[in-house]
């Protein structure tokens, strides 16, 4: 992952190599790299290995019950439950292509069938309007072979899917076909290095098996990147995928023999005919005897759907939840049990005898209270800087002018307070510093950075209460996300800013004689303690003629 | 009953626990008296332990810090992130290596642009987290048993779906609620500790009184030896100054503006006093008056303590504000047994931080500016134009 700093590196790579390497004193880059690489990578590993889970979470979102009915129908699969491994960019890309083939044919074939179908499609379903599948179906030039297309007029089992809400279902291409729009959205950022290679060849003869699948399957969602769908896609290049094409064609003439059956599963062979092209007719007749019962909501059948669907019924197993009512009942309890009064005055009395055991004349601040006070006291003066910048501006009435001249003088009065209060601070910072236990320990590290403040330590009720952080819409939960990453990131710069200044400065002035490299190693160390290493300035040689 | 409790420590833990202690204020001489090896003094170091849990309220913090986490926890205050104490002390005394051949500054350039690019991506990690995360909680609202929280965290969301991973989470929560349990008999046997704490304090006073006529006249005051040399208060004292100078550049500052703006307004009022009074200026100004001291209001909370600050970490929770939500929370918020931080507090405190922060790499980075000008002018020929 090298990324070529912008600017000099080209400019100065044609010289000699003696000029170029500009000598830096010390053991700067050790520190800084001590202070850059834990933080960031760390960071970095933690949210890589958070995302495909979550993401495996909303796409395929299987509860326990059914593993073992999967188990039994997809011994291949064997990504069903234990499954928390992103989907290939490949397989992705390929599916991409498959929906947007599918989107394509759907499109036409609205303009044939008209509304039954969307009516029936459209219920149930939490919709985010055709917005995604008409753009989708726009980008790819498939050739439809239209003459499939009259052919399914028989259209089966509309009705079917309202149903399926309540036991969850196999894949269902649902028309006007979708796939989920949340999740499509998520393929596309995924896809978004993948996508302008779109094979067109794989779309083309990919359509011509989606059609068929079209036909008998027409009205249930699928969970677009789940494994199943995603396997079949693999050999649509070129040689693979007339196969795929040709398996798919011929699982639909079994499919016809055996009647009205469950079009899910029919759909599911199909999605399967990509992985094992051999065996696939085995396949297809085993699934036929479960099948075989009809319609929707049979356990036998595996499920997948999306979290989006499913989520608003989810239950915690009940173990947990147990555990989970017994928990916060204990909390309750602590949060709410009160001292006793024997029990504060026991404790009062002990405390002020023991502190008269203290040394006598005792500092007025703890070392905590010294380092809280001063935290205290950096805010307001953040504040009050707030505050007057704000009234720099020019106040056009009379009236703002004189609330301006009253803000000011309050401004004024509160600094001078505070250097009161920092006066104080200094003096019993000398005076803890007489009592300072010797202790050849680095005296910074001991102490605990996060320190709840003395306020707190009173309300030991609120330190029981259930800590939550409520945030009112996703804007805003990425603004928070944000502006902590940005707070972190701002004091790496800070700390590295110092280090850089401590090491480059001393280099750059104890210069004896400026040589003809001195200039670039100015320009360089210029632009990164000035300008964030992100822009440069321009040298010019001042030489005018005489 | 007089029981000896012996403790085995090591010179570093009690030299930690009287540092931990000495912080916290506890001035008690007889405590860093005791020698470190730990051979004598159980009981002083009880008599500290009870004076350390009332004052730091340690059960309670105990049990807060190592809450069981089953949702998506984020901390709620950027305390971690300054540059801690412990690398700032390593920073100052890493070796000099002697690197005979230099370092490239091009080898810096890359390195910082690597940096800016891992940052970029961890933003946008982060983004993609932040859309799943609150598409979990989106989706599955009203599921949860417990109506406060409303929806699903990560975790339990995954738990539904694969159960037999999360039995140590399980036994968590269990072993937790036998420590709140446990809390809550101590509690109530409250009463009977501090006084046994009291008899120990009496005896240990009357022990004290027979031999400390001898100590006295051996070692002089009772304090202990002057420290050479106490980072701590090295450090602080840096930051008082530090301080103390903003305090005074911002105090020159409100000074001349204000001088500026007062003969302004002296200029404006001389010419039109008879005006003014007829308009009956002086209530006007009263008000405007009581406005200005509500708008500081805000300062003069902050300068007096004591200060809820929000620390720790907190478990995120959505909470739709739209009215037709079954969940009527919104304002609701102190009956209930928690204590929710709203992310707008949240955002806007880490707003001021980051408001802070930058101005103060700013400040950094016009001070480099002006050493590298003067650097500039000894460079023969060259002119360097800023961009």
């Amino acid at each position: 992952m090298l990324v070529s700093a912008a600017g000099p590196g080209p400019a100065l790579a044609p010289r000699a190599p003696s000029a170029a390497l500009l000598r830096v004193r010390g053991p700067w880059c050790r520190r800084g790299g001590r202070l850059c690489s834990p933080a960031v990578c760390s960071r970095r590993g933690s949210r890589a290995r958070r995302c495909p889970a979550m993401l495996a979470l909303l796409l395929c979102f299987s509860p326990p019950r059914s593993s073992k009915e999967e188990e039994q129908l997809q011994p291949e699969a064997g990504s069903s439950n234990g499954q928390e491994n992103k989907p290939s960019p490949k397989e992705l890309e390929e599916l991409e292509l498959l929906n947007r083939a599918l989107e394509k044919v759907l499109k036409v074939r609205k303009s044939i069938l008209k509304t039954p179908l969307e009516a029936q499609g459209a219920t149930g379903e939490k919709s985010a309007g055709e917005g995604p599948a008409p753009k989708n179906a726009e980008k790819q030039q498939v050739p439809v072979p239209v003459e499939d297309v009259p052919m399914s007029t028989k259209v089966r089992a509309v009705s079917k899917r309202p149903a399926s809400l309540k036991k969850p279902s196999p894949y269902q291409l649902k028309a006007p076909y979708r796939t989920d729009p949340e999740v499509k959205k998520l393929q596309r950022k995924a896809l978004s290095r993948c996508v302008s290679r779109g094979p067109r060849t794989a779309g083309k003869s990919s359509s011509k098996g989606v059609v068929c699948k079209q036909r008998r399957s027409p009205t249930r969602a699928v969970s677009a990147s789940d494994r199943e769908v995603c396997a079949p896609a693999e050999p649509q290049k070129a040689p693979g995928s007339s196969r795929s094409a040709l398996n798919a064609q011929q699982s639909f003439s079994i499919e016809d023999s055996v009647g009205e059956k469950n079009s899910v599963a029919a759909g599911r062979q199909l999605l399967d005919a990509g992985k094992k092209s051999c065996g696939f007719l085995g396949e297809s007749s085993k699934k036929e005897n479960p099948t075989a019962e009809g319609a929707l909501g049979r356990s036998t059948s595996p499920r997948r759907v999306t979290l989006q669907e499913k989520g608003c019924q989810l239950k915690l197993p009940l173990p947990y939840r147990k555990a989970y009512f017994r928990n916060s009942r204990a909390w309750e309890r602590c949060r709410l049990c009160q001292t006793s009064a024997d029990a504060a005055a026991a404790r009062n009395r002990f405390i002020e005898r023991i502190q008269t055991t203290f040394c006598s004349p005792r500092p007025a601040f703890s070392p905590a209270e010294v380092e809280e006070e001063l935290k205290v006291l950096q805010d307001v003066l953040s504040l009050l800087s707030q505050y007057m910048e704000a009234e720099f501006a020019d106040h056009p009435t009379l009236q703002r002018e004189y609330e301006s001249l009253l803000t000011l003088e309050g401004l004024q009065t509160t600094v001078s307070q505070c250097l009161r209060k920092l006066q104080l601070l200094q003096a019993g910072v000398e005076a803890q510093r007489r009592l300072h236990p010797d202790c050849a320990v680095d005296g910074g590290s001991c102490f605990p950075a996060c320190v709840p403040s003395r306020g707190q330590m009173c309300d030991t009720a609120g330190m029981l209460a259930v800590p939550l952080l409520c945030y009112s819409s996703f804007q805003e939960l990425r603004d928070l996300f944000a502006l902590k990453l940005q707070v972190s990131m701002l004091h790496q710069e800070i700390a590295l800013q110092k280090v850089m200044m401590a090491e480059l400065l001393p280099v750059l002035e104890a210069w004896p004689c400026p040589e003809a490299s001195a200039v670039q190693l100015y320009r360089a160390v210029y632009t990164q303690l000035c300008e964030g290493g992100k822009r440069f300035p321009v040298l010019m040689r001042d030489e005018l003629a005489d | 009953m007089l029981f000896s409790i012996v403790f085995f420590f090591s010179d570093n833990q009690i030299r930690f626990v009287k540092a931990a202690l000495w912080y916290y204020g506890y001035d008690r001489p007889e405590l860093y008296r005791l020698p470190s090896d730990g051979s004598a003094g159980s009981r002083e170091l009880l008599l500290a332990f009870s004076w350390l849990l009332h004052r730091i309220s340690l059960l309670e913090q105990l049990l807060a810090r190592n809450r069981v986490k089953t949702g998506d926890e984020t901390s709620v205050c950027t305390c971690e992130d300054g540059l801690p104490n412990s690398l700032k002390g390593t920073t100052e005394k890493a070796p000099e290596h002697g690197l005979e051949g230099g370092v490239d500054v091009r080898y810096l350039q890359w390195l910082n642009g690597r940096l800016r690019f891992q940052w970029r991506s961890l933003h946008a990690q982060h983004e993609e987290q932040c859309k799943l995360l609150h598409k979990i909680h989106l989706f599955t609202s009203g599921s949860h048993v417990d109506q406060i929280l409303g929806h699903f965290s990560v975790t339990e969301t995954d738990l539904v779906r694969q159960p037999e991973n999360y039995k140590q989470l399980l036994q968590l929560l269990e072993s937790e609620t036998m420590q709140l349990e446990a809390f809550l008999e101590w509690k109530q046997l409250e009463p009977v500790y501090w006084q046994w704490m009291e008899t120990v304090l009496d005896n240990m006073a009357e022990e004290g009184n027979t031999c400390e006529s001898q100590d006295a006249r051996v070692e002089g005051s009772g304090l202990p030896k002057v420290a050479s040399c106490c980072p701590w208060a090295d450090s602080l004292t840096g930051q008082i100054d530090k301080l103390s100078r903003d305090l005074t550049t911002l105090r020159e500052q409100l000074h001349k503006l204000t001088t500026r703006r007062k003969a302004a307004w002296c200029e404006k009022v001389k010419t039109r006093e008879e005006e003014l009074q007829k308009e009956g200026f002086s209530a006007t100004a009263r008000k405007i008056q009581e406005s200005v001291e509500l708008k500081l209001l805000d300062l003069t909370y902050l300068c007096a303590p004591p200060q809820k600050r929000m620390h720790g970490s907190h478990r995120l929770v959505f909470r739709n504000k739209h009215p037709a939500s079954k969940m009527g929370f919104g304002r609701s918020v102190s009956k209930e047994p928690v204590s929710a931080v709203s992310a707008t507090e949240v955002i806007r405190e880490l707003q001021m931080t980051e408001a802070s922060l930058e101005r103060e790499l700013k400040q950094l980075q016009e001070e480099c500016r002006q050493r590298l000008d003067e650097v500039a002018e000894g460079l023969d020929g060259v002119i360097c134009i800023s961009p």
